[in-house]
């Protein structure tokens, strides 16, 4: 019996041996072969170091909506989107339908369909996709960017690596010269008073979360003139509503959640009746993909027309 | 009567006077510290206060209803573990190591996403059901009769993760919905009135009919053959022990989250404190419990400060080091 048994595992380690061989083989020959066809190969500094990757991608993945977006601007179109599984959610960013395939959710994108779509580049979130960096390697040349609770400035900068990683950089100066103007032209046309502060929120059944000076929204909407009330280093902060009524902001934005909401159990309490915003009728409620899910310089004037729209409405 | 077998070890009154005594000062301490700052001497007049100022609409809307709920949650997550660790006779058991607060949880966040505009009420009724469902299936592997407390309480603890990490998979699934922390580790933070009056009938049912059975429950500790013995309808007191669980820990977790470790920890105080009747053990449980939460609740608000963390966090902080204590020491008798 035991003979049998050793026999039967020097089998399976032969057999274990073999394929290991075999699959090295054939990522070892991929690769050289891509190498032949790209000759001329750029260099990206990304979070998680650098990648080298083959001139003019053509078939991009992204698994952030903000990448989209930073494709978006730069007239190009993903193949693959880690799109939770919500269609409409990208048109509404891309502002028509595009053709592409779903690589499940941000969250958990699925390997197995990205290498399906053999694309050129990846494009993914620091924060969210750290842990998979190497397998995304695995697949294609792949570069992590800041997207999930980043900055303005540093989507901005995401925005210029990927112009670069896909050998568009005039065309992203031009851009982003356009978008300077762009905030320019806003910041002009805001008809609010100097001064006043703001505070942009997420609220959902159980927290209101703050969106204070180092958030995307915060940190725009500080570019447009109107400083946050919460200058923190933190892009988040959960809040209740005693700390509310001290903050006190000017200008109320809240980006609701669907179903029950915890500022409707607010609503009867007179210390939200006593806040500034909401006794001088300046608590606005706006699209939460535009304002906190899209997070790019595209959604950014978007978000950018959207404030002057409803603050100048008086 | 079965005190003189269980003698107490430190005289009652003084242990209840010093409890109340805390509890009262845990409680002021509670009101008295948030992120607008009043003097003490304001606080108090506050509290007693008929206008509508900023000042006592903060202390009498959010404050104190805040520090009631932490008492009341404390009581009754701390006599539901307690009345668990009776009638699993199973020194670790609690809501949370058994699976019923993360049942509950479960069972209300499937709810909440199935059916966005369920009101406050009904949750409390789909809590229930998921605490009864988290509890049996862990009661299932005590009824084998000869698994070892430790080997029980393992079994709980994986019904527990197994139970969350649904919970997780849930919300990451639809991350829009809700907050996970919150459904994961439970917290109090901006909790007003209307919590206080959901919780409070089940609070008081709950306690009503858990102290009307403590001799029972006193009784089945000594062994199940002793209490059919001495005229007991064992598997009743177990049912109905069970159902006042539910209602506890049900109730807590509909308005609060599965806030954990609490029910582990405060009978054990109890016991050492008032000995191993449970027609002590139960009151001197709610008081604990209470004054426990209230405390770690006002230490939450330092943790992230001047914004809010939650409470949930705090009381795992101070049980989980007594848990691997408890398992140790457990693991020490049974050998």
């Amino acid at each position: 019996m035991k003979k049998i048994k050793k026999g039967k595992l020097a089998i399976i380690y032969a057999i274990i041996s073999i394929l290991l061989v075999l699959a090295g083989c054939g990522s070892n020959q991929d690769s050289s072969k891509e190498n032949l066809d790209n000759k001329q190969k750029v260099t990206v500094q990304h979070e998680l170091g650098k990648t080298s990757i083959p001139k003019n991608p053509k078939k991009i993945v992204v698994l952030e909506l903000s990448f989209v977006d930073a494709l978006q601007g730069l007239g190009m179109k993903p193949i693959g989107i880690a799109d939770d599984n919500k269609t409409d959610m990208i048109e509404k960013l891309v502002g028509d339908k595009i053709d592409y395939t779903s690589v499940g959710t941000r969250q958990q994108p699925n390997l197995e369909v990205i290498s399906s779509l053999q694309p050129d580049l990846i494009i993914a979130d620091y924060q969210r996709h750290k842990e998979i960096y190497k397998d995304l390697e695995q697949i294609a040349p792949t570069i992590e960017l800041k997207s999930r609770e980043s900055t303005y400035e540093e989507n901005v900068d995401s925005f210029k690596t990927i112009a670069k990683a896909v050998g568009k950089e005039k065309e992203a100066n031009q851009r982003l010269d356009e978008h300077e103007k762009t905030i320019a032209e806003l910041k002009n046309e805001l008809k609010e008073e100097k001064d006043q502060t703001v505070l942009p929120a997420v609220v959902r059944d159980t927290s209101f979360q703050a969106h204070t000076s180092s958030s995307f929204d915060g940190e725009f909407l500080e570019k447009l003139g109107l400083k946050n009330a919460v200058q923190n280093k933190e892009a988040y902060a959960e809040m209740n509503l005693e700390q509310l009524s001290d903050i006190n902001p000017d200008i109320l934005i809240l980006a609701n959640n669907e179903g029950k909401l915890l500022t409707d159990e607010w609503k009867g309490n007179s210390l939200w009746k006593n806040l500034k915003a909401v006794k001088n009728d300046k608590v606005f409620v706006v699209d939460r993909d535009l304002w906190t899910r899209y997070r790019g310089v595209v959604s950014a004037e978007a978000i950018g027309k959207d404030t002057v729209k409803l603050l100048n409405e008086e | 009567m079965t005190n003189i077998v269980l003698k107490p070890k430190a005289n009652k009154y003084i242990v209840a006077f010093v409890s109340v005594c805390l509890l009262i000062v845990g409680m002021v301490i509670h009101i008295a510290f948030g992120s607008s700052s009043i003097s003490f001497i304001d606080v108090l007049k506050a509290l007693f206060a008929s206008d509508d100022s900023k000042q006592t609409t903060i202390i009498q809307t959010l404050r104190l209803p805040r520090a009631v709920l932490a008492a009341l949650i404390g009581a009754s997550l701390a006599v539901a573990g307690a009345l668990m660790q009776a009638i699993t006779r199973n020194s670790l058991a609690s809501p949370q190591v058994f699976g019923v607060n993360a049942g509950a949880s479960l069972a209300i966040v499937m709810a909440l996403i199935l059916f966005p505009e369920l009101n406050s009420q009904t949750t409390v009724y789909i809590a229930f059901l998921g605490a009864a469902l988290g509890g049996i299936t862990v009661y299932l592997f005590a009824s084998g009769g000869k698994t070892t407390h430790v080997k029980l309480a393992l079994a709980g603890m994986a019904v527990h993760l197994f139970l969350s990490s649904l919970t997780q998979g849930v919300i990451v699934l639809n991350e829009q919905a809700t907050d996970v922390l919150y459904w994961l580790v439970g917290s109090i933070n901006g909790k007003d009135w209307t919590h206080v009056k959901i919780l409070f009938p089940w609070f008081v049912l709950g306690l009503f009919f858990a102290f009307s059975m403590s001799r029972s429950i006193s009784i089945l500790v000594l062994g199940e053959n002793m209490a059919t013995g001495l005229g007991e309808k064992v598997k009743w007191i177990r049912f109905f022990a069970g159902v006042i669980v539910v209602m506890l820990a049900g109730a807590s977790v509909a308005v609060a989250g599965p806030i954990g470790f609490v029910g582990l920890i405060v009978p054990h105080i109890a016991r050492k404190l008032v000995g191993g009747d449970y027609q002590r053990i139960l009151p001197f449980s709610a008081l604990l419990g209470a004054i426990l939460l209230v405390y770690a609740d006002v230490l939450s608000r330092f943790i992230a400060y001047p914004f809010e963390s939650p409470v949930g966090i705090v009381t795992a902080l101070i049980g989980a080091p007594f848990f691997l204590y408890l398992a140790k020491k457990g693991r020490n008798i049974k050998q």
